[in-house]
């Protein structure tokens, strides 16, 4: 079983994305709300790929990114960071997101559609499906 | 009988800021909808209760701006009046009903007490409680630690007058928050960083139409619970008509 960490903030689209990505019946979605749970989720079970929106309460993504990083069990996870956060502001990070914190895809929430967030998914997973 | 002045509300209701803050908070909404109606094609199941709540307090947060211009720009046509406040919250209650299900959160209406009538315009001070209501709906069940999603549509009175609000289990709504939020508002993508993911247009739209009815949002206690709100003064001569 595939295992996916969910880090969305919105409670509705966090239960649309959830069926949509179980709906192969052969991944599990562990869905989060924030920066902290996600970490304490992660610990409890480690996730084979990370969806992550950037736009968080209290702790941004990016903070989660650096504390998920810092654990050597983790650095290799797959991390796809799909937000509300046009691509335009922050692209002067974007190496940053790329190269030092392994971020694999960036995806603009508003204009990826189910199926290319599955598509994606598919793409990154380290693990067969 | 007394009419609201614009003339005190600079023109931030008007501002590009609130109107930018409208259109990126509609992203959402839309954004659900889209992807639920999306889910629908690729599973065959449509939560269409959820889809209807969305639409509709997309449509509301709409109005509620709409509603903020023109109280600004024609008070004329927005009286005080004698609202009873337990009335104008059983009204935003029912609102709310649907797009609070919508979320897993609970509604609950703690109107006891007879407080007598306050002097507003009832369509403002509802589009108001209804702005906030919303946004925090949304907001709560992203908060971490939170251990109820409940939302209380409450009054009291206190030392300052008749508060209406909307309440929660949660400390960050404080003044503190709100007035950081009003500094970083048009400047920042989340205002109320530790409060809202999002840009938390409907606070700041209910911000501005009590500001131009004379009244302020600002932070308030209920019991054990924190909240948004506004005080209102009982106007003892309307009690006597």
């Amino acid at each position: 079983m595939n295992k996916v960490l969910l880090i969305e903030p919105d409670r509705v689209l966090a239960e649309v994305y959830k069926r949509a990505i179980e709906a192969d019946g052969l991944t599990k979605v562990m869905s989060v709300t924030g920066a902290q749970t996600a970490i304490m989720a992660a610990d409890k079970r480690r996730p084979d790929l990370v969806i992550l929106e950037l736009q968080l309460i209290e702790h941004s993504g990016l903070e989660f990114l650096y504390e998920f990083r810092s654990y050597p069990e983790w650095q290799s996870i797959p991390v796809l960071v799909q937000t509300m956060v046009p691509f335009a502001e922050f692209t002067d990070n974007w190496h940053l997101l790329q190269d030092e914190l392994g971020v694999s895809a960036y995806m603009y929430k508003p204009h990826t559609s189910l199926r290319q967030l599955l598509d994606s998914i598919k793409e990154h997973s380290l693990v067969p499906q | 009988m007394k009419h609201m002045t614009g003339e005190s509300y600079p023109a931030s209701i008007l501002s590009q800021q609130l109107l930018v803050g409208v259109a990126e908070e509609l992203k959402l909404p839309l954004l659900q909808i889209a992807r639920q109606l999306e889910l629908a094609q690729l599973n065959g199941s449509a939560n269409l209760a959820t889809v209807q709540a969305t639409a509709q307090t997309a449509l509301q947060l709409l109005d509620n701006y709409v509603l903020g211009v023109r109280l600004a720009l024609e008070p004329q046509h927005f009286p005080l009046e004698a609202v009873s406040v337990s009335s104008v919250l059983y009204d935003a209650s029912q609102q709310l009903d649907a797009f609070a299900k919508s979320y897993g959160v609970s509604l609950e209406l703690n109107i006891a007490g007879k407080y007598g009538p306050v002097l507003a315009n009832k369509q403002g001070l509802q589009a108001a409680l209804v702005s906030v209501g919303a946004a925090l709906i949304e907001a709560i069940p992203a908060l971490e630690g939170t251990q109820q999603l409940k939302l209380h549509l409450a009054t009291h009175r206190s030392r300052y007058g008749i508060i209406a609000g909307v309440y929660a289990d949660t400390k960050k709504l404080s003044n503190e928050a709100l007035q950081r939020g009003r500094r970083l508002q048009g400047r920042s993508r989340q205002p109320l960083l530790n409060l809202s993911q999002s840009n938390g247009a409907g606070i700041f739209v209910a911000d501005a139409i009590l500001h131009a009815m004379d009244l302020h949002l600002m932070a308030s206690r209920h019991h054990r619970l924190h909240g948004l709100g506004t005080v209102m003064q009982s106007n003892h001569q309307l009690q006597l008509v």
